[in-house]
């Protein structure tokens, strides 16, 4: 094992292997679309939005400690503001307001940013379990609003998003919405490296650990905490605003449901909370889980998610990128936030 | 305007349906006041209490109310159960790890109401024939006051438990100061596995009792947690008396809610009470603020 030896206080993520890795990663994922068919082209992009969400929602609840269980509002309100911007006549507004599906998506993003900025100074009196069914009966209410505003959502049908960004024969709509997502999830994944590396990761580590220490220290809570949720919310919505532009029709009951949350929370926790590299094996994982389960078990499949995360939340905290690492690594190092 | 008649039956089905939110609620506040816990999973106990009765019922055509006593049991095991295999190891470990635990389980509850019994709602609703009655200002239906007597009798029978019964005296003890109790004497392990018990033992009830007035889909766990969490928060984590008024308030402005706004407004309303009261007053109405920071 000695070429994975290495000093205590590096951590796997700042390995060049693992940097290299990456590089590869993302050229393995770029020819996707022209190697592979349609169907595994979708699937691999759902991939990438699963790892859009976990890593946004582990940025919230691994490293800031915030358990959110509305990260669905967070993804289905990108979604439908992105999608009244390129169909703006299927919702009632006026043609004016049209823009290209990349456009859209990134005022779908921003929107989820500032939804998050206007409840979060206010959601963020409540902490604990108080903040984490705060958020589930935020999301609750906003799914509701959105399902019983036909003229807006469509109800409970829904309707079909305008968009064709198929370029000639060779490139689908499909294979441009997914560069989209692999470039965003490049974004959101290096984005997130950036702000856990620097000095606002060591805020939000801090008031995750003992919040009144770190409050006694000068970091001030309700900065780092707002901090993390704008940043969370922005990746969620976009997220959302690609994948209803990758399936073109959105439905409030599908696209703000908690499935998304339950999605997020399962992602992070197979994956590894508050570890940086957790959500990619947690994604990568959940893919597997998602569509080979039903094969296996039929119907159980989210019960044996269930199961799963039950199981790993009490005996692997630091889940599938927990094992990985005790594995190539003797000593355990204390970059990554630890669950507990 | 909404007729005076169409207001005052509103109001008194209300607060019939209250009495049921007030139970289901009892058993959460008790878990959280308790075991610093919130049972995430606790509407979907609910939901498979509400089966249980159902199935009994549709089977063998017993009423629903001994339904409820069997759906009881059946989740007092399952509330020792849990504790004993799976919350014993993160109960007092910090916050994530037991909401995980509970949001988990909820998952597979759901997921094993949808496998085994379908997706379609299903109702015991005709389970407890009778005629109701009029009172002058409004009517009481049948099946709407039996369970909320029912209701109001376990809130009452958990009351009376936790006064003056040992066991439910060292259930208080332990609620106040564990360390403390634990020195006097009392097993606090085994007194969280009984607190789980009687905790989703409620919860069953209270769904076996909805499931006489409503039709029940694995679904609805969701959105019974948060309702009867809406009423812990209104009457105040560890007051059983808060626990009913706010059940009381909750299905009287629920009603209120969709005479006004419109049905579909009905869980809004009762989603925007609980926040507002989260954030004005989060130590509840009544009573003092169980923890949970």
């Amino acid at each position: 094992m000695s070429i994975f030896q290495r000093s205590p206080g590096e951590s796997l993520a700042e390995d060049r292997r693992v940097q290299a890795l990456g590089v590869v990663a993302v050229l393995a994922l770029a020819v996707v679309p022209f190697t592979t068919t349609d169907s595994l082209t979708g699937l691999i992009l759902t991939g990438l939005v699963f790892v859009m969400l976990g890593v946004s929602w582990n940025l919230l609840a691994g490293y800031a400690g915030q358990i959110s269980l509305g990260h669905a509002a967070f993804f289905g309100m990108g979604a439908f503001v992105s999608a009244w911007l390129t169909t703006p006549a299927a919702a009632g507004f006026p043609e004016s307001i049209q823009l290209p599906i990349l456009a859209a998506v990134v005022v779908g993003g921003v929107t989820a940013a500032l939804i998050s900025l206007v409840i979060g100074p206010i959601i963020f009196r409540l902490s604990g379990h108080y903040f984490a069914i705060g958020t589930l009966a935020l999301a609750a209410v906003i799914e509701l609003v959105m399902l019983d505003r036909r003229d807006l959502t469509g109800g409970a049908t829904g309707y079909y998003v305008s968009g064709d960004l198929s370029i000639g024969e060779a490139v689908s709509h499909g294979d441009t919405m997914f560069f989209l997502t692999l470039i965003a999830t490049i974004i959101t994944v290096a984005a997130t490296y950036v702000i856990v590396r620097g000095p606002a990761g060591l805020g939000m580590k801090a008031i995750h650990d003992d919040e009144d220490a770190a409050s006694s220290l000068g970091v001030n809570p309700l900065k780092y905490k707002m901090y993390a949720f704008v940043v969370s919310s922005f990746f969620a919505g976009i997220a959302g605003a690609l994948y209803g532009h990758y399936t073109l029709y959105i439905n409030a009951q599908s696209t703000l449901a908690v499935t998304w949350t339950i999605d997020s929370l399962v992602i992070v926790i197979l994956g590894g909370m508050g570890t940086f590299a957790g959500p990619f094996f947690g994604a990568a994982l959940f893919l597997l889980l998602d569509n080979g389960l039903s094969a296996i078990v039929g119907g159980f499949s989210s019960a044996v998610e269930g199961i799963l995360i039950i199981l790993f939340i009490i005996f692997l905290p630091t889940g599938l990128y927990g094992l990985i690492k005790d594995y190539l690594v003797e000593e355990t190092t204390d970059t990554d936030a630890a669950t507990e | 305007m909404v007729a005076s008649d169409l207001l005052t039956q509103s109001v008194v089905n209300g607060l019939l349906l209250g009495g049921i939110y007030a139970l289901a609620a009892l058993g959460l506040s008790l878990v959280f006041g308790i075991m610093d816990i919130v049972n995430l999973a606790h509407g979907h106990m609910l939901m498979v209490g509400a089966y249980v009765a159902i199935l009994v019922f549709t089977a063998t055509g017993i009423t629903p109310l001994v339904g409820m006593l069997l759906a009881m049991a059946l989740m007092f095991g399952l509330g020792v159960l849990l504790q004993k295999v799976l919350l014993k190891h993160v109960v007092d470990e910090g916050l994530e790890q037991p909401i995980i635990v509970l949001f988990g389980l909820a998952l597979v509850l759901q997921n094993l109401g949808r496998v085994i019994l379908g997706g379609d709602a299903r109702t015991a609703d005709i389970g407890i024939p009778g005629n109701g009655f009029d009172i002058g200002i409004a009517f009481m239906s049948f099946p709407r006051t039996v369970t909320f007597v029912v209701a109001v009798l376990l809130i009452v029978a958990t009351w009376a438990f936790l006064q003056y019964t040992k066991t439910g005296q060292a259930i208080r003890a332990t609620a106040q100061n564990r360390t403390a109790a634990k020195y006097m004497g009392i097993d606090t392990d085994q007194i969280y596995v009984i607190t789980l018990g009687i905790g989703t033992a409620l919860a069953g009830a209270a769904g076996a009792l909805l499931s006489m007035l409503f039709p029940i889909d694995p679904y609805v766990g969701w959105s019974y947690l948060l309702k009867t969490f809406a009423v812990v928060v209104l009457g105040g984590v560890g007051s059983v008396v808060g626990t009913l008024v706010g059940g009381l308030v909750l299905g009287v402005s629920e009603n209120l809610g969709a005479l006004y706004l419109g049905g579909g407004y009905r869980n809004v309303v009762s989603l925007l009470i609980f926040l507002g009261v989260l954030l004005v007053k989060p130590e509840g109405l009544f009573g003092s603020s169980g923890g949970g920071e």
